[in-house]
This record gives structure tokens, C-alpha cells and sequence, in this order.
């Protein structure tokens, strides 16, 4: 036998397994026991999922009023801006049919109002509401000055367009005594909202820090006066402030408005009974055909009483579960007759 | 300028020719400067359709009233992309500029003010005279003036220009070569040469020489072209006629165009229709818009009053366009382009990086040259390969005979069992120290026989050294080279050589053999030489022993009928055995003899000399004398030579056939040889119904036997009501579209290059096509370069298929050219073709890797990739589309700008990415390696972590009006139907997919799941090996050899003047120095 000749191998090509494209691989062979083992557990899991949502969802109590049409009187004031200094209240009295156990929210909830506008999103300064600099207005517009060019605190036109109802939810225990509901006002938003993101200028006196700037135009007092009781609620930092300045995704949309107080009578939740929410009507919606409800709901732990994710994990598991069997009796027919062919 | 219509020159005169303005020896394949590159490039990448939508797009996105994006969004990919392709065009040009630079600065020896001086080639210019030396490449086309040789001759390998290597002779007019080298005569040389203008055709130049006031006719056989390289010629002067881009070579070269694939294609195509619908998205939305603000918009006034600008809702909405057309852009991948390019270069450097495509005993490795073409070689429907040293080693080896009814050449083992060639040892051939140590033969029998003196045996071999026109050199005492017109005769000298019959010298009278160590002198009495008619060659010499005996070797069909009766019996056992050799593809040739006697040479002789000197008639008068001798001959034997195929040929050929990929020899060698090697390698089987052969010679001939062919092959395809025929006659415009046509059976085709020059003008292009195109093989022989580009060109224009052209001479470079895809052979034949291609290997073998395993494996990862991609990117984009509904169509965002920025660049580029570089193609599998588990979780990771840092504290205080969502990721965790939203997401998107892949081979199982299926059969039983049929052949492959031999040196060598004579003048030459 010839000796193989040796060859300069200089230029050879490493022998990685990179370079030779033989990296070790896992391969997921999709064979019928797999596939039919993963369509099933995934069914079982999203049904199991799906049922315990729904029954997590359906233990809680929503109750929602629409009072865009009973306080119609008031919507019609509002449609003309020139009537903005004329008072009009409105009392919508119901029946709590159930008593609503545990932690009570209370939101109010927008129809038809746009809080996602490009214009309006963009309409806001992140660097005023810091603390900052409160005269930075840039990003604002259309609602950057006031007509005498001083800067407009808070600027822009998400907070201009803040909801400004006032609320007010009476327990009417007899015709004629009347207890108001204790609601919190506080810890209605994220902490690092309150505590990071929005922050007042570092001042004893907030008058002071906002000297030279305006109130948005459709305010009724400026922003150091929204809460002069509690200066953790104040300037900057007032909750129903943060939670508007909170841009909805959908022209739908509820924002929480107060908890419930669990004292005294109170203490277990709301007891069924007689209510009424008295509202002091200021925000125009009736001209965009917008409408709004204040809701009272309970939590639990996924959440209100939304059923959709447990629908739509129940959806899906149950046509994995009618899929699995499908694929399970196709595959069965097809591989006999591939077989039969097979060995023909 | 004008176009030239005629060259006019003067030697060594610049001044003259400078009025024409030549242009010099310069040549320039790169295509930027450092001063145009910047504006040239710029202009060509926004040729391309997307990166002019990007500058569309950022323009747009300067003006604020429309801006829905910041500028930056579309800037950063823009620039990304712009200076990534900028800076590989720039290396690519680099490496263009350097080899301009190394041919431009080669040294040639010039003829200045009566001295030689040396010089760059971008200097030599029109009218200058150069000296070249052996083994130098031809600086320009030059007028051969004089050289080192006899008769001015110089030997020249052309085997960059036209693939052929064996040496061919140009002759200098005897004006100038006597000039030979003396420098002063050189230089007062003042000759005005009127030329032809430049063109590409190699075999054609016709000029006149003035000088001294007499015209001399200047031919192609004066002229040394660029690319050639002289061979066993010390020096040659030459007068400078064509230069640079004017030299035959260049002009062969064809336009350098920019390569594009199917899949740039579709790319193409598919942009434009995303633009499509992204205008009509655009348009509803817009439309959408006007309304809302009607209904809605123009009442929310109170809380976000309309800008000045806008006065209607109609201007609102147009505004909102292009709004819509900017948020949207993601549909228009812009990183899809860069992506493509990075995968290319991937699949290119898998190629380089492959093993199995290196070739050791020369060291190199493939090289995937051009990047952008990888996923079109799996798509290669045609392959068009040159012969000669791309199929064939171009080695010619002695291989085989039959020498007075027995074979020698195999070898069998005990059992009498024939042993292949790398289990034998080679014969020992010690005893003749004037053998060859290259040549290598392995049965031990004929040298036992040449031992022994088996008379045949020694007469067969004397026969061999002494019928032929080759010429010896002995430099060194005992090392003989043979100078050969054809690999052949070489091979066959040689063998005779080795086995002790040495041909050492010869002159015009005599030859020298030195015969098992004995020198003899045998007498040439006449040389009948080769043509094309007579297909043999026979030499008349009076042996030492006073004997006059003719040898006479050609192609058998022909000797057959001059053999002597006597012979019959022995010419049977022959026959079988040339059926044997011609079944493996061996090039065979007769060998005979007879002996004169005295008194009928001399008669005969007086004849033959009558005839030489008649100037009527004298070439068919001559054949009839020789007629008159070359009968009555004695069989000697058969000789078989292998033209050796390079390794692996044969098996890549049945392999690309199993794979329908058509092979097209197109080769410049003459049509037996071709012929040979397509039965030899494959691609003609023993067992096809036909091979038609087109060698027609005027249009109508041609037509007619196209047709004939297409008739057998596809009866129907000829009649009025044929699909193919109604549509031509219904004469569509270009481009239009042959469909594929079926034969009914296997078929070969094979053209001549003449025929092919009248079928590729005229209106027989289709006629061609159509019937080639059905053929399993089709061998083109006799072509030029250029004929062989226009056979590409023609595949190209009718047929939209992918094609490949492989080669590995400077006479493939149009062809690699014009192909879709160029594949270089680099071998021991200059570097033009492998400079000029995309991909570059060493064997022909390694095609059926390239195309078969990267090719497909690219293409499929290409695929894949865009489908990917186009998802992921539309997914992405189209939320916008529904969420539009939801905000007024205000043209706002559902992801925050810094999600936008990223997603295509960084949190989804690597998953993509990955699957397109690592993704092999297993049956039933999904092709999951460690990288890309550390891609896609990796990216998934990273796209936490950047959530976490874009929302997190300190940047949002730093910058609170860039990063604005200040612990959003945070809060959104933490709630549970978060993390059951994401849950269920997963679960929607893989189930799908899941039960696809798991039904699909259920339902439309595709040939890969039944091989799947086959595979694990198979593997339980052995292989078989394939068993070869032995079938009798038609006698037109026998004898190639004889057939191809072109006229040969025979004139040369006995013509009037003496070499010996000629030798003694130049020593004295030498010796007066």
C-alpha cells in the first residue's frame, strides 16, 4: 500500500463543531404520545384555570349606576361652558340588594371619553409633575400658557380635562337618618407613583412654589388648593390628581375614586340596605356623547368581576381538550391506512 | 469618441500613436474611488426600494405636524443599515483594487531608446516592443516579431483563453524574425501595422504590415494574446497591438454585473406590496379618522381644542396619513435587508469552514466569494460545467492495451478477480534509467513481457516512439521533456518511454531511440500526418537493420479497413477489446504496421514528391498516395488512454441527475473527446435511447435536425396544437417563459460550436432551447468563451430557472459571469475563473455538497427566516391597525417609543437570527441547538431586564420627559392577571403551531416524511452495490483520440531547413558574444 502523501494542511478548516455545523441539537420529534400528552395537560390546565377565575370573578358584587341621563337636568348646564360657576347636585338613591362583604371600591367610569388621543397622551410634563421644574410647559400644548404667558401648572391637556365630580355615597338606614359612607382617599394609586413619580416642589408653603403660574383653565382653584386639609393629598400628590394623569388605554374606562372606610357600622363592608350617591355635577361629557357611572365593587385576588380571562381560559381549554380528541382519532384512522399502504 | 473602425499603428512610435489615443495597459475591475465611493455608494443603496423609503420616511418625520414618531426611531436602523453595506461593498472593492494593482504592476521587460528596461504592465502602451521570456504571461495582445526559436517559433499555453492546454505554436514573419534579438534593429523596426478593431474573437485577426514599403498579411497566428503564458521558448520580442481593456481577454470578459437572487427578487416584490397595503391601511384609517373627528373629535374640542392648522376634519385626516404611514413603518422591514446580508455571510462562512470541502493535496478550502448567493444554489436547476479540468484532471495516462490479441493493463488477484486501482502496486520500471518517475503502471505482465522480448510486445513500443510528432528536450542529460501537440501523444510516448523504448531526439531526418538501452537511429523517411479526414498518422522509416517499415496508428474504424487479411481473426479479439475500453470511457487508438520493400518505397517515394510539389489539387492528391501505402498493414495492437476525471465526478454527476439538476458540458475541446468523457462521467449512459448530434453548418440543416431530435423525443411538441407552439405564435413579448417539456425517454444531445453560432443568431434560439431542454444531457463542444456566456444567456432569458456555470479557465470567466451563480474550479490553471466566481473549490465533487446540503439548507433557512420575520414584523405593526379603532384613529401608539426602537434591533433580531444560521433540516423535528436556547431565552431575559431599566427610578428621574413610564413593569407583574394573561398568550400561539406540525405529515405527507419512513427500513438491510451493465457500443466513442488530433507538427519537422543546421547558426551566435 502506498503512504498517503503528506499534504500541507495549512489552510484546513477548523474542526468545531460551529464551523461544521454539528453543534449537539435538541429535536423535538413531534410524535403522536407527545403532542396528544401536551394538548391534554394544557386543556386540563386551562380548564381547571378557567373555572376557578370565573368562580373567583363571580364572588365578587359590581354595582354600577349611569348617571349621565338622571342627573340629565345637570348635563344640559354643564354643555355650556358659561354656566361653569353654577352649582348642580344630583341624588341618585338605590337599593343594595346584597350586603358587599370586605374591601368596597368605588370608581367612576368613563364612556366615550378619550383619554388616548395622541395629542391628549403626549399633552403632559413629566418634569413639572416630578417637582422639578414646574415652569417646564414644552410638551403641553395646546395648554402650555395661560393668556397672560405664565406657565400653566399643572400643564396640558390631560390635566385640564381632570374628572372633577365629587361624590358622595349616604347609607340611608331610615327615611330619615342618613349616615355618610367613610371613604378613604388615600392609596388609590401605585406606590411609585405617590412616592416617585410624582412629587411636590420641596416647600413648607406650595403657594409659594407655584407663585407666577396658572390653574389650567378649566380648574376652579389651582393645584396647591386640592386638598387643604391634608398636605400628603396636596399639590402634586393628590390621588384623584395622580389617577387621572394616569391616561386610560380605551375610551372606556373606570378610575378609582375612593375605599371604603371599614369603621363602625361599616366594618364588615356595606351592609344591603338603602344608598345614595349624592354628586356634585361639573364634568361636561353630554356634548361628545359621552356618559358616566360610579361603580361600587369588591376585589379578589384576580381582580373585579371581569369574566373574560376565566372565559377565555375556559374557551381554550376546552377546544384544546375537543382538539386533542380529534387529533387522537386522526391519527389513529391515517396511521392504519399509511401502514396498510406501507406494507403493500 | 468615435468607435474605431480600423487600428492604426507605428513600432516605436509614440508620437504618432499617441494621435489615437489607445488607451494603456491599465486594467480596472473595481468601481469606486476614494472620492466617489461615498456619493456612488449612497446613490446605489438607495436604488434599493426600502432604504429610499427610510429617507422618505425620516423626511417625513421631520416635519413635526405629522411626526407621530421621534426622528430617532427611524434614523438609527437607517444608519445601521447604510454603514454596514457600505463598509462591505468598500472591502469587496478593496480587494478588487489590490489585484488590479498586482496585475498592473507586474514587471515587463520594455524597448526604450535601444536598451530593455524594465517596467509596470499599466505602462506598456500601443506601438511598444517587449520582450517576454519562458514561462511569463503575455502582457497585451502583441504581434509576435521574433524569438529563441527555430522559425521564430514560440510555443504558447492558452490555457487561460480557451481552456486547451496543450501548446500551441505561433511563427513570427520572416521580415521580423530576423531582426531575433539584436536591440538595434529592434528599435529602428518601424513597421506600421493596420488592424482590425478590437473584438473578441480569439481565433480571428487579420492585418497588414508595412514595412520597408512592402505589405505583409498579418493573421491570428502571429499574435500572442494576454492571458497566454510562454511555454519552452528562452525569449520573444513582440510589437504591442492591443492593450488593457482592448486585449482579446478583456473584451472576452463580458459586462460585470451585479448578482441578484430570486429571493432579492421577491424581497423586491414583496416590499412593494406591503407598500401597496400599507397605503390602503393608511387610506381606511385616514378615512376613519375624518369621521371620528366629525362625529366625535370636533365635540371633544372642549377638552382638546383642534391646532390651528387643522380647519377641518378632512385636513385632519390627511395629516393623520401620514401619520399612519410613519407609525407603520415596521411593516416595511428595513433590518430585514441587513438580516439578509448577515445570514448570507453566515451560510457563506459555513461554506469556507467546511471540511468536507477541502481538499487536502492542494490545500485549499472552499471559498464562498461572493456572500448574497447562497440560498439560489438551492435552487440550481441547470448546471453548465467546462470539461477540461473542471470534469477531467486533464491528465492523460497510459492505461491499458491490447497488444497482438492480449490484453495488459489489469490486474487480478488469485481468485482472478479484478483488483481496483488503489489495492495494486505499481511496476517497478528500475531498469530503464530513462523512465519516467511520474509514470505509474501496475500489471506486471507486459513488463515481463517486454523482458522477456516478446517481439510483438517490442514492436508495439517501437511503433509508438517512433509514429508521432512530439519533440524532445534534454536540458539535463537524461531528463527528457516532451513537448506534445495533444496529451495524448504524450501520454503514449511516454508509456513506450518507460517500458524502454525512449524516444531521445530526432531532426528532421532521423529519430534517436534508445531501445531497452541500446541507441538506435532509425531514418524518417516520411512523415503522413494527421487530418481530420484521414484520421490516422503514419511515419515511413528505414530501420538500422536497412529495413523500411511503416507504422501507423489512428482510429480503429479506419485502420480496420486497411488491414491485410491475414489479420482478420486477431482484428475480432481486437474489436472485443476496444468494446471493452470504449464501455470504460478509455481513448483508444490502433496500432499497425507493415513493411516496405525497397523497390516499391522508391517508386512510391518518387510519387509522393511529385505530388508535394503540384500546386493543384495537391492536398487530395497527397491522400491518394498515402492511400496507396497505408494498406495491407499488420494489426499490432490497441492502446487505451484514460483521460483522467477528476475524483468523484461520476458519482456527483448520477447524483445531481437524481436531484434533477440538468448538467451542460459546454467545452472548447473537440466534440469526440467531450463525447468521451460524457459517457466516462455519466452524464451519457450506454443505456439512453438516443444522443442526436447538431452539426449542421447552414440554418436550414440545423433546423432540420433539431427537429428531427425533438420529434423522436416529443412527437406532439411538433404539431400546430401543441400548448408551447399556439403560445409562441401568438409571438409574446419578452420576457416571456418556456414551460418544461418531457421527453419520452433519455435523450443526449450534442452541438457543435459552429452549428451553435448560427442556432444562438436567428430565430433557432427556441427550436434550440426547446430541444435541448428535454435532453437528460446536452455537450456543447467547440465553443468560445463568449458562445459559452450566450448558451447561460439563452438558458437565463427563456427559461426562468436557476443556473450554474463551472469552470476553471480564463475561457469560463463569461460564462461564470453571465450564470446566476459562478463556481470557479481553482486549479493549476491560472486564477481568472476562480477571481471571477462566487463560489471557488477545488473539485467538481464538492458541487453536490454546495448545492445539495448548503445550498438547500440555505435556502430553506432564507425562507424560514422571511416568513419569520415578515410574522413577526406584521404581528408587531398591525396591532396598530386594530387599535386604531379604539383611539379616534389619532394615529397613538399601543407601545411606548422605546419598545418600538428596540424590538426589531434588539429584543427580536436573535431569535430570528438565530433560527436562520443554526436551523438544519431534520425530518419531523425542530432543530433546537444550544445557541439557540441561549438566543431565545437569552432574548427573553434581555427583554425583562430592559424593561426593568427603561421604567426603572433612576432613569425615569433623570430623564422624565424621555422615559416617561416611571415602574410600570413593576406594577403590571405584580398583578395575576398579568402573568395569566401572558400564560394563556403562549399557550394560544404554540398549540396552533403544535398540532399544525403534528398533523401536517398526517395529511399532505411530503416526500420527506415518507423518506423518513424508507430511512428507517432501509437501515435494518445492507447496501447494494450498484452492478454496471457491459454493453456494446457504437464504434463513433471508440478512437476519440484520432478523432480530435488536429494536424500536427509533421510538416514542421520535415520541412526544408534542417533544426541542426538552424542550432549550429545560433550556437554561433552565442559563442561570438
Amino acid at each position: 500500500m502506498e503512504e498517503t502523501p503528506q499534504h500541507c494542511l495549512s489552510r484546513l478548516p477548523d474542526n468545531s463543531a460551529l464551523k461544521q455545523q454539528e453543534l449537539p441539537a435538541h429535536r423535538l420529534y413531534f410524535t403522536a404520545r407527545r403532542v396528544l400528552f401536551v394538548f391534554f395537560t394544557t386543556g386540563i390546565f386551562c380548564l381547571c384555570m378557567g373555572i376557578i377565575l370565573i368562580l373567583s370573578a363571580r364572588s365578587t358584587q359590581e354595582i354600577e349606576i349611569n348617571y349621565t341621563r338622571i342627573c340629565a337636568n345637570c348635563a344640559k348646564l354643564r354643555e355650556n361652558a358659561s354656566n361653569f360657576d353654577k352649582e348642580c347636585t344630583c341624588s341618585i338613591p338605590f337599593y343594595l340588594s346584597g350586603k358587599m362583604m370586605g374591601n368596597v371600591y368605588m370608581y367612576y367610569k368613563l364612556y366615550g371619553f378619550y383619554q388616548n388621543l395622541y395629542r391628549y397622551v403626549r399633552s403632559r410634563s413629566n418634569r413639572q409633575l416630578v417637582g422639578k421644574d414646574v415652569k417646564a410647559v414644552e410638551d403641553c400644548a395646546p395648554f402650555k400658557m395661560s393668556e397672560n404667558k405664565t406657565p400653566i401648572v399643572p400643564c396640558g391637556a390631560i390635566a385640564n380635562s381632570m374628572f372633577n365630580d365629587t361624590i358622595i355615597l349616604s347609607h340611608n338606614i331610615n327615611s330619615s337618618v342618613q349616615i355618610k359612607v367613610p371613604m378613604l382617599k388615600s392609596g388609590l394609586t401605585w406606590w411609585t407613583d405617590k412616592y416617585v413619580k410624582f412629587q411636590n416642589p420641596s416647600s413648607k408653603n406650595l403657594a409659594d412654589e407655584f407663585r407666577g403660574t396658572t390653574k389650567p383653565p378649566n380648574w376652579p382653584k389651582p393645584i396647591y388648593d386640592l386638598d387643604k386639609k391634608d398636605p400628603r393629598n396636596n399639590g402634586f400628590l393628590n390621588d384623584d390628581f395622580i389617577v387621572w394623569m394616569r391616561a386610560a388605554a380605551f375610551p372606556t374606562f373606570k378610575k378609582l375614586y375612593g375605599r371604603l372606610n371599614r369603621t363602625h357600622h361599616f366594618i364588615e363592608g356595606l351592609p344591603a340596605g338603602n344608598y345614595s350617591f349624592n354628586i356634585t355635577y361639573n364634568f361636561p361629557v353630554t356634548r361628545f356623547q359621552g356618559e358616566k357611572s360610579v361603580v361600587l365593587s369588591t376585589l379578589t385576588w384576580c381582580g373585579g368581576n371581569s369574566l373574560f380571562l376565566g372565559l377565555a381560559y375556559t374557551v381554550t381549554g376546552a377546544i384544546t381538550w375537543l382538539a386533542s380528541f380529534a387529533m387522537m382519532a386522526i391519527h389513529i384512522t391515517l396511521k392504519n391506512k399509511q401502514m396498510s399502504f406501507f406494507h403493500q | 469618441m468615435n468607435i474605431e473602425h480600423e487600428r492604426y499603428l507605428q513600432a516605436n512610435n509614440k508620437e504618432f500613436n499617441s494621435i489615437f489615443v489607445y488607451p494603456n495597459n491599465t486594467i480596472k475591475t473595481s468601481k469606486y474611488s476614494v472620492f466617489n465611493f461615498l456619493p456612488l455608494n449612497l446613490f446605489e443603496q438607495f436604488q434599493r426600494l426600502a432604504n429610499a423609503y427610510f429617507l422618505i420616511l425620516l423626511f417625513l418625520q421631520l416635519i413635526p405636524q405629522i411626526s407621530s414618531l421621534t426622528w430617532y426611531t427611524t434614523m438609527t436602523p437607517l444608519m445601521v443599515v447604510l454603514s454596514i453595506t457600505a463598509v462591505k461593498d468598500a472591502i469587496d472593492d478593496l480587494k478588487r483594487h489590490q489585484s488590479d494593482d498586482r496585475v498592473n504592476n507586474l514587471p515587463v521587460l520594455l524597448l526604450v531608446n535601444g536598451k530593455m528596461k524594465e517596467d509596470k504592465w499599466m505602462n506598456v502602451q500601443v506601438g511598444d516592443i517587449i520582450k517576454l521570456e519562458n514561462n511569463q504571461p503575455v502582457t497585451a495582445d502583441i504581434l509576435l516579431l521574433s524569438s529563441s526559436e527555430p522559425y521564430s517559433l514560440t510555443y504558447i499555453e492558452t490555457a487561460d483563453l480557451d481552456g486547451e492546454t496543450n501548446l500551441k505554436v505561433k511563427q513570427a514573419i520572416s521580415v521580423t524574425s530576423d531582426m531575433e534579438d539584436h536591440l538595434e534593429l529592434l528599435s529602428a523596426f518601424n513597421g506600421e501595422v493596420r488592424c482590425e478593431a478590437p473584438n473578441n474573437k480569439l481565433d480571428r485577426f487579420s492585418g497588414i504590415l508595412t514595412y520597408k514599403g512592402k505589405n505583409y498579411f498579418l493573421d491570428h497566428d502571429k499574435l500572442l494574446l494576454r492571458g497566454c503564458i510562454i511555454r519552452n521558448t528562452d525569449w520573444c520580442y513582440g510589437l504591442v497591438i492591443y492593450t488593457g481593456p482592448d486585449t482579446k481577454l478583456m473584451q472576452n470578459s463580458g459586462k460585470s454585473t451585479f448578482k441578484r437572487t430570486q429571493i432579492d427578487h421577491l424581497m423586491n416584490v414583496l416590499v412593494l406590496w406591503i407598500f401597496l397595503g400599507l397605503g390602503i391601511i393608511c387610506f381606511v384609517l385616514a378615512v376613519g379618522h375624518g369621521i371620528w373627528q366629525n362625529k366625535k373629535g370636533y365635540h371633544f374640542q372642549i377638552f382638546l381644542p383642534w391646532e390651528k392648522y387643522v380647519s377641518s376634519s378632512a385636513v385632519s385626516a390627511i395629516l393623520i396619513f401620514w401619520s399612519y404611514f410613519i407609525i407603520l413603518n415596521t411593516m416595511v422591514p428595513i433590518s430585514l435587508y441587513v438580516s439578509v446580508e448577515i445570514i448570507r455571510l453566515g451560510n457563506s462562512l459555513y461554506i469556507n469552514w467546511d471540511r468536507k470541502m477541502f481538499y487536502a493535496p492542494r490545500n485549499t478550502p472552499a471559498q464562498a466569494r461572493t456572500t448574497t448567493l447562497n440560498e439560489e444554489l438551492g435552487q440550481v436547476k441547470y448546471v453548465f460545467s467546462d470539461k477540461t479540468g473542471t470534469l477531467t484532471q486533464n491528465i492523460m495516462i497510459f492505461n491499458k492495451c491490447s497488444i497482438n490479441g492480449k490484453l495488459y493493463g489489469d490486474t487480478y488477484d488469485k481468485d482472478g478477480q479484478r483488483v481496483t486501482v488503489s489495492e495494486k502496486e505499481k511496476v517497478d520500471f528500475s531498469y530503464n534509467k530513462l523512465a519516467d518517475p511520474k509514470f505509474s503502471f501496475y500489471d506486471k505482465t507486459l513488463v515481463e513481457a517486454v523482458k522477456k522480448g516478446d517481439h510483438w510486445v517490442h514492436l508495439f513500443f517501437r511503433s509508438l516512439s517512433l509514429c508521432h510528432t512530439v519533440m524532445s528536450e534534454e536540458k539535463v542529460e537524461g531528463m527528457l521533456v516532451y513537448q506534445a501537440q495533444s496529451p495524448d501523444e504524450g501520454a503514449l510516448v511516454t508509456a513506450a518511454r518507460n517500458f524502454g523504448f525512449v524516444f531521445r531526439s530526432r531532426t528532421s531526418e532521423t529519430v534517436i531511440l534508445v531501445e531497452m538501452g541500446k541507441t538506435r537511429v532509425y531514418q524518417l523517411l516520411t512523415i503522413l500526418d494527421f487530418n481530420n479526414v484521414r484520421k490516422r498518422m503514419s511515419v515511413i522509416v528505414r530501420t538500422p537493420e536497412d529495413r523500411i517499415m511503416l507504422f501507423c496508428k489512428g482510429a480503429d474504424t479506419i485502420i480496420c479497413e486497411l488491414l491485410h487479411p491475414s489479420c482478420s481473426s486477431l482484428c475480432d479479439v481486437t474489436m472485443e477489446h476496444l468494446d471493452d475500453y470504449a464501455s470504460e470511457g478509455l481513448r483508444t487508438l490502433m496500432v499497425a504496421y507493415r513493411e516496405l520493400d525497397e523497390a516499391f518505397f522508391q517508386d512510391w517515394s518518387k510519387r509522393h514528391n511529385e505530388a508535394c510539389l503540384s500546386l493543384e489539387n495537391r492536398e487530395s492528391r497527397l491522400s491518394s498516395i498515402y492511400e496507396e501505402v497505408e494498406k495491407d498493414l499488420m494489426l499490432l495492437g490497441v492502446t487505451a488512454i484514460e483521460d483522467k476525471l477528476q475524483d468523484g465526478v461520476p458519482e456527483t454527476i448520477i447524483i445531481l441527475n437524481k436531484a434533477k439538476i440538468r448538467l451542460w458540458v459546454l467545452t472548447g475541446d473537440k466534440q469526440e473527446t467531450a463525447v468521451n468523457i460524457a459517457y466516462s462521467c455519466n452524464l451519457f449512459e450506454d443505456e439512453m435511447d438516443e444522443v442526436f448530434i447538431v452539426e449542421g453548418r447552414d440554418d436550414e440543416t440545423i433546423r432540420k435536425e433539431l427537429r428531427t431530435a425533438r420529434n423522436k423525443m416529443k412527437p406532439e411538441s411538433l404539431l400546430d396544437s401543441d400548448p408551447i407552439n399556439i403560445y409562441l405564435t401568438t409571438k409574446p413579448k419578452l420576457p416571456f417563459e418556456i414551460p418544461e417539456e418531457v421527453a419520452n425517454g433519455n435523450y443526449g444531445l450534442i452541438i457543435n460550436g459552429y452549428s451553435l453560432a448560427y442556432a444562438l443568431e436567428g430565430n433557432l434560439e427556441l427550436e434550440l432551447l426547446r430541444t435541448a431542454c428535454m435532453c437528460k444531457g446536452v455537450i456543447c463542444c467547440r465553443m468560445t468563451p463568449l458562445q459559452k456566456a450566450q448558451v447561460v444567456e439563452l438558458m437565463k432569458r427563456y427559461k426562468k430557472v436557476v443556473t450554474l456555470a463551472i469552470g476553471d479557465g480564463a475561457n469560463d470567466v463569461s460564462m461564470i459571469k453571465a450564470a446566476h451563480i459562478g463556481v470557479g474550479i481553482s486549479g493549476q490553471e491560472g486564477v481568472q475563473a476562480m477571481l471571477n466566481s462566487d463560489f471557488a473549490f477545488s473539485q467538481f465533487q464538492y458541487l453536490q455538497r454546495l448545492l445539495l446540503v448548503h445550498g438547500r439548507w440555505s435556502y430553506n433557512r432564507m425562507c424560514k427566516f422571511l416568513s419569520y420575520f415578515f410574522y413577526k414584523n406584521f404581528t408587531f405593526t398591525l396591532v396598530h391597525f386594530w387599535y386604531a379603532f379604539f383611539n379616534g384613529f389619532s394615529a397613538q401608539t399601543v407601545y411606548e417609543t422605546w419598545f418600538i426602537t428596540c424590538y426589531n434591533l434588539v429584543y427580536t433580531s436573535l431569535p430570528v437570527l438565530g433560527m436562520s444560521l443554526f436551523d438544519q433540516i431534520v425530518l419531523k423535528t425542530t432543530y433546537w441547538t444550544m445557541i439557540s436556547h441561549v438566543i431565545i431565552w437569552g432574548s427573553l431575559g434581555f427583554y425583562f431586564c430592559m424593561s426593568f431599566l427603561l421604567y426603572s427610578d433612576g432613569l425615569c428621574l433623570a430623564f422624565p420627559d424621555v422615559f416617561q413610564f416611571l415602574g410600570v413593569v413593576r406594577n403590571a407583574l405584580n398583578q395575576p392577571q398579568m402573568l395569566l394573561s401572558i400564560i394563556l398568550s403562549v399557550v394560544l400561539c404554540m398549540l396552533p403551531v403544535i398540532g399544525y406540525q403534528f398533523l401536517k405529515p398526517l395529511f399532505w405527507p411530503i416526500s420527506v416524511d415518507k423518506v423518513f419512513d424508507r430511512i428507517q427500513e432501509c437501515r435494518r438491510l445492507p447496501r447494494q452495490s450498484p452492478v454496471r451493465t457491459k454493453l456494446k457500443h457504437s464504434s463513433t466513442r471508440r478512437s476519440a483520440y484520432a478523432f480530435s488530433h488536429k494536424h500536427g507538427f509533421g510538416a514542421l519537422i520535415t520541412s526544408g531547413q534542417t533544426m541542426k543546421s538552424r542550432m549550429s547558426k545560433k550556437n554561433t551566435l552565442f559563442s561570438k558574444r
